[in-house]
C-alpha cells in the first residue's frame, strides 16, 4: 500500500500540490483579509500583476484560437483542423482564468455584473468587458460539441449538432471580429494614461500593437499544448502542422516587429531604448525574447523540424508576450507614477493557482474528450482489460 | 442651467496652515492629523515648493479622465461643477486611478469592501447653495467659492491689479479646463503642476479616436472575412461541379467505346 502510494508522489504532483495549496492560502488572504493584506498594490500603482498576467496575458495568449478558427471556417484551411479544437480549448480556458481572475482584481467582486447594467460606452474598460462576455459565449458555443457528442442521448446530440453546423460559420465570423477588438483594446486601455506609460510603450497605435502581438504568441502557446498532450497523452497530430505553425508565427512576429519599430520611430521614442535606465533593460528584454531570438531561431528549418527546438522557441516567445505585457502594465508605469512595485507572493500564487487549474482542465478535456487525434484506441478499462486487448488484436488483423 | 461653480486657489496668499484640510477631515470624520499625500482619508493636502504652499485638490475636469474610464458609470460630472462618485455603481476596477492625468483618486485598500475616494467639491452642499467646507475655513481667502465665470474675472482682476501673478489661470483650458482654477506668483511647472499630455484637449480625447475607429473596422473586417468566405465556398462547390462534370463526361465516353 505505501509502495503504491509513494510510487504516485512524483516530483510534478508535489509542485502542483505546493501550488493549490499556497494559491489557496493566497485565495483566502485576498477575500477575507483584503487587498492591503494580499497584495503590494498602492495609489500609485493601482494596476498589478493580476491585471498584467492574469488578464493582459490571459486574453493575449488564449488569442490564436481566432486565427485557426477563421482559417479553417472562413479561409477553408483544412490542414490545420487537427488543432482546432486544441486551440478552442485553450481559448476557453484561457478566458475563463481571466474571468475568474476578474473576481480577484475588481474589490467589490460581488458586483462582478455591474457592466452588463450600468453601461458607459466611452469607457474602453467597458468595451473590454463586453467584448469579453460576448465572446465568451461565442467561444463555448463554439466548443460546447466536444462535450455534446459525448452524451448518451442519440437524437438529441443529432439535432443540436445539426442545428449547430448551420450557424457556426456566421458565429465564428463574430468571434473573429469580437476577439479582434477586445484584443486590440486591452492595449486601448493603456491610451488614456498618455505621459504615464513610459514612451517606449505608449504609442496613439497601442491597441494596433496589442493586437498583432497577441497572434504569435496566442499561436505558440498552441503549438506547445499540442505538443506537450503529443508527448504525454495518448495523441498523434501530424508534426508537419505544427511546423508550419512555427512559419507563420514568424511571418506574423516579423510583421510586428516592422510595426513595432516603425511605431517607436514615429514617435521619437526610438532614443529611449540606448539610455541607461530600468526601461531600456526592460525594452531590451523584450525585443530579445519576442522578436530577434524567435525570428532568427524559426528561421532554420532545423529548429522548425525539430520538436524540441520548435518547442522551446514557442516557450520563448510566450516569454515574450509575457514580458511585453508586463512591460506595459507595470514597469513602463513605475517612473512617472514614483513608485517600486514588486508583487507580493500571494498574487503571483494566486494567480499560478488559476493557470495550474486551466491547464489541469486542458489535460483532462484532452483525455476524456475528443480534442486531439487519439494516437490509438483508448486505453481499455481497468476490468475489461483482457477482452479489449483481444478485440485490439483481432482489430488489427 | 445653473451657473457652473468653481473654486479659486491664490498660491500667493495661502499660508500653508492646513484649515482647508482640517476642516475637510471633520466633516468627512476622518482622524484630523495633517497627512503628506492625498489618500482616502485626505481628500485635499498642502504641499510645500521651496516658499510656496500648494493645495493639491480635485481639479473637478470639465470632461474628466476618470468619468470616461469608468465602466459603470459610477464617476460623473455634475452641471454644477462637482465631479462625483456613486459609490453604489462602483466595482472597484479602479481604471479611474490609471486614467486621472494629476493622479487623484485614491483607494481604500485596508477595506474589505474598498471604495475610490477623492474630492466631491462638497456636492451635496453646494446644491444645497452653501461653500466647501474647505473654502469656508480658509482664514485668509487664499481658496474662494464661486461662480465659474465670476471667478475668472476676479482672477484676471488680481492678475492685471498685481504684477508679481504669473499672467495665467490654471485649469481654465488645461486638459480641456475644470471647476478648480489657480493663480501663483511663481511660474506653475515650478510648483510641481506637471505638462498635462493633451495640453488643452481633454484627456479623453486620447481613447476617443481609437474608439470611434472600432466600427469602421468591425464592417470593413466583417465585410473582408464575409468575401473570402464566400470565395472559399464558392471554389469549393466549382470544384466540385467540375469533379463530378469529369465523370460524368469519362462515363459518357465509356459508353461510347
Amino acid at each position: 500500500m505505501t509502495a503504491r502510494i509513494s510510487s504516485k508522489i512524483t516530483l510534478w504532483r508535489v509542485i502542483v500540490a505546493i501550488i493549490f495549496v499556497t494559491g489557496l492560502y493566497a485565495t483566502y488572504v485576498r477575500f477575507f483579509e483584503g487587498f492591503r493584506a494580499s497584495t503590494n498594490l498602492s495609489d500609485q500603482m493601482p494596476w498589478g500583476l493580476w491585471v498584467g498576467l492574469g488578464t493582459l496575458c490571459g486574453i493575449g495568449l488564449s488569442a490564436a484560437g481566432f486565427g485557426i478558427s477563421a482559417a479553417v471556417y472562413l479561409l477553408g484551411m483544412k490542414r490545420f483542423r487537427p488543432i482546432l479544437r486544441a486551440s478552442i480549448l485553450i481559448r476557453f480556458l484561457g478566458y475563463c482564468t481571466v474571468m475568474v481572475g476578474y473576481l480577484y482584481e475588481i474589490g467589490l467582486p460581488w458586483r462582478f455584473w455591474h457592466p452588463i447594467v450600468m453601461w458607459n460606452s466611452r469607457s474602453v474598460l467597458f468595451d473590454v468587458c463586453m467584448c469579453i462576455m460576448t465572446y465568451f459565449t461565442v467561444l463555448t458555443f463554439e466548443f460546447a460539441p466536444a462535450v455534446i457528442e459525448k452524451l448518451p442521448w442519440k437524437g438529441f446530440r443529432e439535432t443540436i449538432l445539426r442545428y449547430h453546423h448551420r450557424i457556426l460559420t456566421g458565429v465564428v465570423l463574430a468571434g473573429v471580429l469580437l476577439s479582434s477588438m477586445h484584443q486590440s483594446f486591452l492595449g486601448g486601455l493603456y491610451l488614456i494614461a498618455e505621459g504615464r506609460v513610459h514612451p517606449l510603450w505608449y504609442s496613439p497605435y497601442m491597441h494596433a500593437m496589442f493586437y498583432m502581438s497577441a497572434i504569435p504568441a496566442g499561436l505558440a502557446l498552441t503549438v506547445m499544448a499540442v505538443y506537450l498532450s503529443m508527448r504525454s497523452l495518448n495523441v498523434r497530430v501530424d508534426f508537419t502542422i505544427l511546423s508550419d505553425c512555427g512559419r507563420i508565427i514568424q511571418l506574423l512576429l516579423i510583421v510586428f516587429v516592422f510595426f513595432r519599430m516603425l511605431d517607436l520611430v514615429a514617435n521619437h521614442a526610438l532614443h529611449y531604448a540606448f539610455q541607461f535606465t530600468p526601461e531600456a533593460g526592460y525594452f531590451w528584454l523584450e525585443v530579445g525574447l519576442f522578436m530577434v531570438a524567435p525570428i532568427l531561431l524559426l528561421s532554420s528549418a532545423k529548429v522548425r523540424d525539430n520538436p524540441d527546438g520548435l518547442y522551446w522557441t514557442c516557450a520563448m516567445v510566450v516569454a515574450g508576450l509575457i514580458v511585453n505585457r508586463l512591460n506595459v502594465s507595470i514597469n513602463a508605469l513605475q517612473t512617472a507614477m514614483g513608485t517600486h512595485y514588486v508583487p507580493k507572493w500571494t498574487e503571483l500564487a494566486s494567480s499560478v493557482l488559476v493557470i495550474a487549474a486551466a491547464v489541469m482542465a486542458f489535460r483532462y478535456a484532452v483525455i476524456y474528450l475528443d480534442i486531439l487525434p487519439k494516437a490509438k484506441a483508448e486505453l481499455p478499462p481497468r476490468d475489461g482489460e483482457q477482452r479489449t486487448r483481444r478485440a485490439g488484436v483481432r482489430a488489427n488483423a | 442651467m445653473p451657473k457652473q461653480k468653481a473654486m479659486l486657489i491664490d498660491i500667493k496668499r495661502c499660508i500653508g496652515c492646513g484649515s482647508c484640510e482640517t476642516a475637510c477631515k471633520q466633516l468627512h470624520g476622518f482622524n484630523t492629523e495633517l497627512e503628506r499625500s492625498l489618500s482616502d482619508t485626505a481628500f485635499t493636502v498642502i504641499e510645500s515648493r521651496g516658499d510656496k504652499f500648494v493645495r493639491k485638490v480635485c481639479m473637478h475636469c470639465n470632461d474628466p479622465a476618470c468619468a470616461s474610464a469608468c465602466p459603470v458609470g459610477a464617476i460623473k460630472k455634475t452641471a454644477l461643477g462637482p465631479v462625483v462618485y456613486d459609490a453604489d455603481k462602483c466595482i472597484g476596477c479602479r481604471y479611474c486611478m490609471l486614467a486621472c492625468p494629476y493622479q487623484v483618486p485614491r483607494y481604500q485598500w485596508s477595506k474589505l469592501a474598498p471604495f475610490v475616494k477623492k474630492c466631491d467639491m462638497c456636492s451635496e452642499r453646494v446644491k444645497a447653495g452653501n461653500q466647501p467646507a474647505c473654502t469656508e475655513a480658509c482664514p485668509v481667502q487664499a481658496s474662494i467659492f464661486g461662480d465659474r465665470d465670476e471667478l475668472i474675472a476676479v482672477a484676471w482682476n488680481r492678475i492685471r491689479t498685481d504684477s508679481s501673478y504669473v499672467p495665467r489661470i490654471y485649469g481654465t483650458t488645461e486638459a480641456g479646463g475644470g471647476s478648480v482654477l489657480f493663480v501663483s506668483d511663481v511660474e506653475f511647472e515650478k510648483l510641481g503642476f506637471k505638462p498635462l499630455p493633451t495640453g488643452n484637449q481633454p484627456v479623453p480625447t486620447l481613447t476617443a479616436a481609437a474608439m470611434g475607429d472600432s466600427p469602421k473596422v468591425v464592417i470593413m473586417g466583417g465585410t473582408i472575412l464575409s468575401a473570402l468566405y464566400w470565395i472559399t465556398q464558392r471554389r469549393r462547390e466549382v470544384a466540385l461541379a467540375e469533379a463530378e462534370e469529369k465523370v460524368a463526361v469519362n462515363r459518357i465516353k465509356g459508353e461510347r467505346s
